[in-house]
């Protein structure tokens, strides 16, 4: 689903991502972990076309992100850290443009739209202005403007920041669900425990080189993610 | 503590002249010098030089009259209305909306320290534009009735007087929005209106005042009774900038507490609407299908979408959507008679006439300038089109497409308005409106290319790219020149070549620019913006 192949990115004279590679399959829920200024950003980013990058290569469904764009924008779904989404909309507003963009017909996204609002509990907030909403309930719409055209992959930053547990909760069963159904995620977060139960993969970066990777009794053995985060950190 | 705050909110005022704000990076210091010399010569020499001529038209003659008061009633009262009425807007956002109030206020800082220090900024504000009446307005009295210590320091403070009721006036104003932006719904509407009223109201007064001069100044003993009969307190007012120490004394009071309980009524509900967040009524979501729109439409729906949510982008980028319908309207009542008039001083050159319409329109149409600050406006959702599956090419696309759709309309109706009331040939007439329309659609092109070129990102107001930036200043003064560049040349060699030639040459010359720039916008354009 998603072959990141020896990617680089510097800023000026400092290595942001240094050699990466990375494979994600279909079905696999996969954490990216790291300490801040890690990388963890610039991978996403570069994965979803918003950065250029230096070196290597990004396949998503054995696209290049680099030739083909926009065909592969077609097949994912970005939530950035921060959901500076478009503050002169409403929220239904910003739906069907995420939805016109993506061409869903009107009874799919209505459908979607119904589904995903009620189990937020963002319904009756939609026609609002999106710049009366908290930062957490922008961060439902992201996730709802995500999930609307069916993507096959999905990009995270840091998703549960903001997120009440409930909603962080629907977020869980929306992201097995996704899996479940031959989609991929691939998302960053600081969260260790949900990264721990959440994730069928793992990837550790330091200073913009992988430095672990694989399935999670693979990264964390006998000890726990905390501890083994710590302790590469540390090294 | 207040001194850090005012320091603070001082370096946020001048910011702009010591730190480009597309870069972030500190100016080189010729350019802030540079900066500073450009801005001194705009409010001294172009506004205080306007205002300089309207004070010796009447000086002199009111104080021969004896009514030398008067004189100072009128430019106290032009410098009001442009300091506070000016700042109206900017006060509530300076008041109101920083991004730093709730920080702040957060803080263990009083209230009425966080007002003060926001009130230096109002303040400097209002005492800038009323300066640059009541300075003139000042040298002006002392150099044609002499000085005298008394007139002198009276006159200064009448000057300090004028900014602190430009404060007020300012704060209570601005209060006034501030209470109306909380209970409003189609907010940005209404302040269109109100501006839109305003700046009509300024510019018939502008364009009656020297009349009303003419006829105050002819009369000005007769006025002078009567006012100081019927109203003694501006008798009184006036008296101040003459030099009478009791007036002086009573209106220093008067201001000085009229301030004081400004602050006390602004720090009692600042808390309470500097930490609101719109009280106005929910609007009920009601689900109902939505029609589907190609990648294209939905861009472009959202393109109109950021013009009409925002009254600083449609005031400040859109006025020609008003202006041109109001011209073309306007040429159908007057037209007849105003093209005569204008080919009587032409010598009866009804080429020159068709020429000089077209010019105007063209002039009018370049208030409009939407498309340059719209890739800056993306701001920090610019991740949004660029993480879509659209190409770059169609989100400028649908951006240069408002400006052509918001000008090419109003110009067509204008056009047909001016063909109604313009004696020319058919061709000519054909040959104007192809000019004007393919003008409206090469300045689309060539904001959005100026737009793409210099985008700015990281601002923190809207005002910066919307009014502030080299971007805006290129599209409006590029867009004059255009127009100059199409006028002018005609006068020398319009015999040579006649109007229908030299129109063809220039809509040929706007079509192949347009198609230029259309052809940067879809390939180097959109790398850079694809890059942003």
């Amino acid at each position: 689903m998603l072959r990141i192949e020896n990617l680089t990115k510097t800023y000026g004279a400092q290595k942001a991502v240094d050699d990466l590679s990375l494979h994600i399959r279909p079905g696999e829920i996969y954490g990216f972990i790291g300490h801040n200024g890690a990388g963890k950003t610039t991978t996403l980013k570069s994965v979803v076309g918003i950065l250029n990058f230096d070196k290597g290569e990004i396949y998503i469904n054995g696209s290049s992100i680099k030739t083909n764009p926009v065909e592969c924008k077609r097949l994912i779904a970005y939530i950035p850290d921060n959901p500076d989404l478009y503050d002169f909309m409403s929220g239904i507003k910003y739906l069907n443009f995420i939805a016109d963009i993506y061409g869903v017909s009107p009874d799919e996204r209505q459908e979607k739209i119904r589904k995903y609002a009620d189990a937020f509990e963002l319904t009756k907030d939609l026609a609002q202005p999106i710049s009366s909403y908290s930062h957490g309930m922008k961060q439902k719409l992201a996730v709802i403007s995500a999930w609307i055209h069916s993507p096959r992959l999905i990009i995270m930053d840091e998703p549960f920041v903001g997120l009440d547990p409930k909603a962080a909760f629907t977020l869980k069963e929306m992201m097995h669900e996704l899996c479940d159904n031959g989609g991929a995620i691939f998302f960053s977060t600081h969260v260790l425990e949900v990264a721990e139960k959440l994730c069928d993969k793992i990837a550790i970066i330091k200073q913009g080189r992988l430095i672990k990777s694989g399935t999670m009794e693979e990264v964390r053995g006998d000890e726990s993610l905390e501890e083994v985060f710590l302790e590469l950190e540390a090294e | 503590m207040l001194k850090v705050l005012l320091k603070k909110q001082l370096a946020e005022v001048f910011r702009g002249y010591f730190f480009n704000r597309k870069t972030n990076k500190a100016r080189y210091k010729a350019n802030t010098v540079f900066m500073f010399i450009l801005f001194a010569f705009i409010m001294i020499v172009l506004l205080g030089g306007v205002f300089t001529f309207v004070a010796l038209g009447m000086c002199g003659g009111l104080t021969s009259a004896g009514v030398g008061w008067l004189y100072f009633d009128l430019m106290s009262g032009i410098a009001i209305l442009l300091g506070a009425f000016g700042s109206v807007f900017n006060t509530y956002s300076g008041l109101y909306l920083p991004k730093d109030n709730d920080l702040l206020l957060s803080m263990p800082i009083p209230v009425r320290t966080i007002i003060i220090s926001r009130l230096l900024n109002v303040y400097l504000l209002g005492a800038m534009y009323s300066g640059v009446v009541m300075l003139p307005t000042l040298f002006v009295y002392w150099f044609v009735a002499g000085t005298t210590v008394l007139n002198v320091i009276c006159g200064i403070i009448l000057f300090l007087i004028v900014t602190a009721i430009v404060l007020i006036l300012s704060c209570l104003l601005g209060w006034v929005v501030a209470k109306i932006s909380l209970k409003l719904k189609n907010k940005s509407f209404i302040t269109v209106i109100i501006s839109v009223t305003f700046f009509a109201l300024y510019y018939f007064v502008y364009f009656k005042s020297q009349e009303w001069i003419r006829v105050l100044v002819a009369n000005a003993t007769l006025y002078g009774q009567n006012i100081k009969s019927s109203a003694s307190v501006l008798y009184m007012f006036g008296r101040i900038g003459e030099g009478d120490p009791i007036a002086t004394a009573i209106f220093t009071a008067a201001t000085a507490a009229l301030l004081a309980l400004t602050i006390f009524i602004l720090s009692r509900g600042f808390l309470k609407i500097a930490t609101s967040t719109a009280s106005v009524g929910k609007t009920e979501y009601r689900e109902k299908k939505a029609k589907e729109k190609s990648a294209f439409g939905a861009l472009l729906t959202k393109e109109f979408a950021r013009f009409t949510s925002s009254p600083n982008y449609m005031l400040n980028c859109g006025f020609g959507v008003l202006l041109l319908p109001a011209a073309g309207v306007l040429l159908l009542i007057k037209g007849t008679e105003f093209l005569s008039v204008i080919g009587t001083v032409l010598r009866g050159r009804t080429d020159q006439v068709a020429l000089l319409l077209c010019a105007m329109l063209m002039l009018v149409s370049t208030m409009n300038e939407m498309a340059a600050p719209s890739v800056s406006l993306e701001g920090k959702s610019i991740w949004i089109p660029q993480s879509l599956p659209v190409e770059a090419k169609t989100v400028l696309r649908a951006k240069a497409a408002v400006q052509v759709i918001l000008t090419g309309i109003p110009m067509a109706f204008a056009l047909v308005c001016s063909m109604i009331v313009l004696q020319a040939t058919v061709a000519e007439k054909i040959m104007v409106c192809a000019a004007a329309l393919l003008f409206t659609l090469f300045t689309a092109m060539f904001n959005s290319f100026v737009g793409t070129k210099n985008p700015i990102l990281n601002w923190t107001s809207e005002i910066i790219p919307i009014k502030q930036s080299s971007t805006m200043l290129i599209a409006l003064f590029g867009g004059w020149g255009f127009v100059a560049l199409f006028a002018v040349p005609y006068f020398f060699i319009g015999n040579a070549i006649g109007l229908v030639p030299y129109l063809t040459i220039w809509s040929a010359i706007y079509l192949i620019a347009a198609l230029l720039l259309y052809r940067w916008l879809n390939t180097k354009g959109a790398r850079m913006f694809a890059e942003l």
